[in-house]
């Protein structure tokens, strides 16, 4: 979930520093003549080879593909592309490599970084009508599915082989499998079974060149270049996926709950490392901190302490005599670190009345403030109390309130900033506070995106984590499948021009960055 | 720069290949040789970089350089109780090795292969450029994946030179159950494919003739009630298959008749094709000693849904029989041109390991 401002009009845009060109395209190109001539010759371009109903193209029409997730950012494509058959997509993007016309691809729109916002120049290719599950083989352990298929309706269809597809973002209900690919999507169970690209067997892509390609397959690796992984998690940006086959795993016999509240995040975080280093790999470690869990009980009413620092979820799951072994590790483990309360959910519905606290605390916070900025960064979960301390710093600097929820099986680290749109500067404020909580997850060793991806939102800091050398490597990279960047241009990886104009590079002993690079 | 890290003196060398697109043969203790074509170059030697950089048992995270042998990170994350969780060959060869060509051992399809525990690399490009990727934390979206893909590149679109990964707690308790199969099962996968779709705490399963083994891993609890659910002969660490198969030190792997490595999907049915077979990682890897034309063997893996390998030889050293013809399933049409054009954009002059990784990428 993110920010939901009331309005985001051009002139706010100008107040948005951090987001250059994606500033540009929310400020609402102007509507010319040459732009609506533009648009109708496009669409009779397309419409040669689609059938009616394929192609959008008035106002109305196009305004519920202006944003994704990430709705502070909005901008109006020139057509919006809703093809039904792989051919039919294939021959979009010949099109658009021939006309020269960007390509945005879209899934459910659910992605939190803006990585589907339009190109006010290009075309929204929307995958949704893909939304066929292909086969679903319990023999095999595998479905083959359409891109636009959610990722719950996966589980849904293998729950009665008594199967299930284990990565679960948040956003399930909503997001695409298609999506979950761009991304390379994670979600609570994660640290034990593994992100999308862990359960992936197979793509079929089409290239900038109208090229269907096979990737991977059933078998436990392919000839060649492991394209599979060099695919999960680019952003729309090397190929579109038309195909996914996902591996199904048997549902675990028995899962459990066990909360622990905690006195201090110190105590929190060092029980964690306590429960790896006891050799436990839980289905599931969240925490929670005193902000997030007071907004998260006052939504969902499950039980949660209001007076803990930290609330800890730990779910285990396996066979049901493991998993009672291990709630006894785990609560020693936890008592050792001076637990101020344990409890081990005692039905399946108390276990998910309890999980129902922690996945509504975004809407549960965003009942706090008229807005909220989810920021979405990794560090090495042993830092955990030292950024919590940071971050209260940097809310006491920028006077915005902060809640925290993290999952700590895996260091990913979801900050969220409570605002109010309409005061003047505030998002202003609190963009600049994002990236410096993201600047932070860097200097301490980790990453500025754990799971929502770079799109436009983090495109800058990617100058913080990255050299001039590796951004030039993913560059040709890139266009090694799309020389022209024809696909999702403007995304993911900045230009070496755009971090010489970010502000916030570091300047290392008085040396400059990119000194090559004329600033004005 | 710390003991053991020679990354500016490698990079150096290859800066100066680039510039006369002189090709070099990157070279740990040599023991894949029998894997893959012999490279054109000069050695470039990676030995001295090496060393274990770092190793957080709280954070499942141990980043190494490509110099250091394997049985050395094994020895550490032993100390600590936990294990590289795709179970690589650990005598004698190096991490760059086991990364660069992608060795996993009986492990994999239960616990996940090289490619799905390595974190973050750091690597020399083919213009003598060091580059990072990726970090020492698994939530890391940043960015191309470009850590994964260098993992099975037989070091063609980078030269290792650390790694990070993440490593996961040793099992408890790991046993070996043997069984025989009726005589119409031999090398047949279809009772490990059963086995494999129930929630058991397998972490190795092979068929050899009408000889399955499985080892189960986990909790002692759970092995223990996996293992009275099993039933079968119970076999010690020592007569079992594993280290043999992991190592090729298996009398299946003896002698010089052809050897072969199918990846195939686990259910796939029985491949005909003349020879003896070793169904190895649940029936997903099959091991194969025969005779057939290269184009038969090739044929018959695509048609299973998969692709083969060619080995020139069976021992970690000594050197690989010279054999003519593709030793890698040939690639072909767009998915060639796209694999070249990404070779190129590591390695435009094909400095790295000239011709030794599926060579029809170095045409033009």
């Amino acid at each position: 979930m993110s920010a939901q401002p009331a309005a985001v009009s051009s002139t706010d845009a100008g107040t948005l520093p951090g987001l250059g060109t994606a500033a540009e395209a929310a400020a609402r190109v102007p509507v010319t003549a040459e732009r609506l001539e533009r648009r109708a010759r496009h669409a009779r371009a397309l419409a040669a080879f689609l059938p009616e109903g394929c192609i959008l193209a008035t106002p109305e029409a196009l305004r519920p593909y202006e944003s994704d997730g990430l709705t502070a950012l909005k901008a109006t494509p020139l057509l919006v592309v809703l093809p039904e058959t792989i051919e039919q997509v294939q021959a979009v993007l010949r099109w658009a490599r021939d006309q020269g016309v960007p390509v945005v691809a879209r899934g459910a729109g659910t992605g939190l970084s803006g990585g589907a916002l339009p190109h006010e120049e290009g075309i929204l290719l929307g995958l949704a009508r893909f939304d066929r599950i292909l086969e679903l083989d319990p023999a095999r352990g595998v479905a083959r599915v359409q891109p636009g298929v959610r990722n719950l309706a996966i589980s849904e269809a293998a729950r009665p082989h008594g199967l299930y597809y284990a990565p679960d973002p948040s956003s399930q209900i909503a997001c695409s499998i298609g999506g979950n690919v761009a991304e390379n999507s994670g979600g609570v169970h994660c640290l034990k079974y593994g992100l999308t690209v862990h359960n992936v067997l197979a793509l079929k892509v089409v290239t900038i060149d109208g090229d269907l390609i096979e990737i991977g397959g059933e078998g436990p690796d392919a000839a060649g270049y492991d394209l599979l992984a060099l695919l999960i998690g680019s952003e729309g940006m090397l190929a579109i996926t038309v195909e996914v086959t996902v591996k199904l795993l048997p549902e675990p016999p028995v899962a459990r709950l066990v909360m622990a509240a905690f006195g201090s995040v110190e105590d929190a975080g060092a029980a964690v490392g306590d429960v790896i280093a006891a050799g436990i790999v839980p289905a599931g470690l969240e925490l929670m901190d005193n902000p997030a869990i007071r907004a998260a009980e006052a939504f969902a009413h499950c039980g949660y302490p209001l007076h803990a620092a930290a609330v800890l979820l730990c779910e285990l799951d396996g066979a049901a005599e493991e998993v009672e072994a291990q709630i006894e590790r785990v609560s020693a483990v936890f008592e050792a670190r001076h637990a101020t309360k344990l409890h081990v959910a005692a039905s399946e519905a108390e276990r998910l009345l309890l999980w129902k606290g922690r996945k509504s605390a975004f809407p549960a916070v965003g009942r706090l403030a008229p807005d909220y900025y989810c920021i979405d960064g990794t560090i090495p979960r042993r830092q955990l109390a030292h950024v919590l301390q940071r971050m209260e710093q940097l809310s006491a600097e920028y006077e915005l309130p902060i809640a925290n929820v993290f999952h700590a099986g895996d260091g990913n680290l979801h900050p969220l900033i409570m605002f109010d749109a309409n005061a003047p500067g505030e998002l202003h404020r609190t963009e600049e506070l994002g990236s410096r909580i993201l600047q932070l997850c860097v200097e301490v060793g980790g990453t500025v995106t754990g799971e929502h991806g770079v799109g436009v939102e983090k495109i800058n800091e990617m100058c913080v984590q990255f050299d001039r050398d590796t951004l030039e490597q993913f560059h040709a990279l890139k266009a090694a499948f799309d020389p022209d960047g024809h696909l999702n241009p403007g995304k993911a990886v900045p230009t070496l021009a755009r971090c010489a104009e970010f502000g916030a590079m570091h300047v290392h002993g008085g040396k400059l960055p990119f000194p090559e690079l004329e600033r004005f | 720069m710390s003991a053991g890290d020679v990354a500016g003196g490698l990079a150096e060398r290859v800066r100066t290949a680039a510039a006369s697109a002189t090709p070099l043969a990157i070279a740990g203790r040599g023991t894949r040789r029998a894997l893959g074509h012999d490279p054109t170059g000069e050695a470039l030697s990676t030995l001295e970089h090496a060393g274990v950089i770092n190793h957080e048992p709280t954070e499942l995270v141990l980043s190494a350089r490509a110099g250091t042998p394997v049985a050395t990170l094994v020895e550490t994350l032993s100390a600590a109780n936990q294990m590289l969780p795709f179970e690589p060959p650990d005598q004698g060869g190096t991490l760059g090795g086991v990364v660069a060509c992608a060795l996993s051992g009986p492990r994999r399809p239960y616990a996940g292969a090289v490619r799905d525990f390595v974190l973050g690399t750091r690597v020399i490009d083919g213009r003598g450029r060091i580059l990072s990727f990726g970090g020492e934390v698994m939530k890391n979206v940043a960015g191309y994946d470009v850590s994964r893909v260098q993992v099975g590149a037989f070091g063609t679109l980078g030269v290792l030179l650390d790694v990070s990964m993440k490593v996961l707690p040793m099992p408890e308790l790991e046993i070996t159950l043997r069984h025989e199969l009726a005589p119409d099962a031999a090398d047949s996968s279809d009772e490990l494919v059963a086995l494999a779709r129930r929630p058991l705490p397998l972490s190795a399963a092979l068929v050899i003739g009408r000889e399955r083994y499985v080892r189960l891993g986990g909790s002692a609890v759970a092995v223990e009630a996996a293992a009275r659910a099993l039933g079968g002969e119970r076999v010690t660490e020592s007569d079992a298959p594993w280290r043999g198969v992991r190592e090729r030190t298996h009398p299946f792997f003896a002698g010089d008749r052809p050897l072969w490595r199918l990846a195939v999907p686990d259910h796939a049915a029985p491949i005909a094709l003349a020879g003896d077979w070793l169904l190895d990682w649940g029936g997903a890897q099959r091991w194969l000693r025969s005779e057939a034309p290269a184009s038969e063997v090739f044929a018959a893996a695509a048609a299973a849904g998969g692709h083969a390998t060619r080995y020139r030889g069976t021992s970690a050293s000594g050197d690989p029989k010279s054999v003519d013809g593709p030793l890698f399933q040939p690639l072909d049409g767009p998915i060639r041109r796209l694999q070249s054009r990404l070779r190129d954009s590591f390695d435009p002059h094909r400095v790295l390991n000239r011709g030794r990784f599926h060579p029809e990428l170095d045409e033009r």
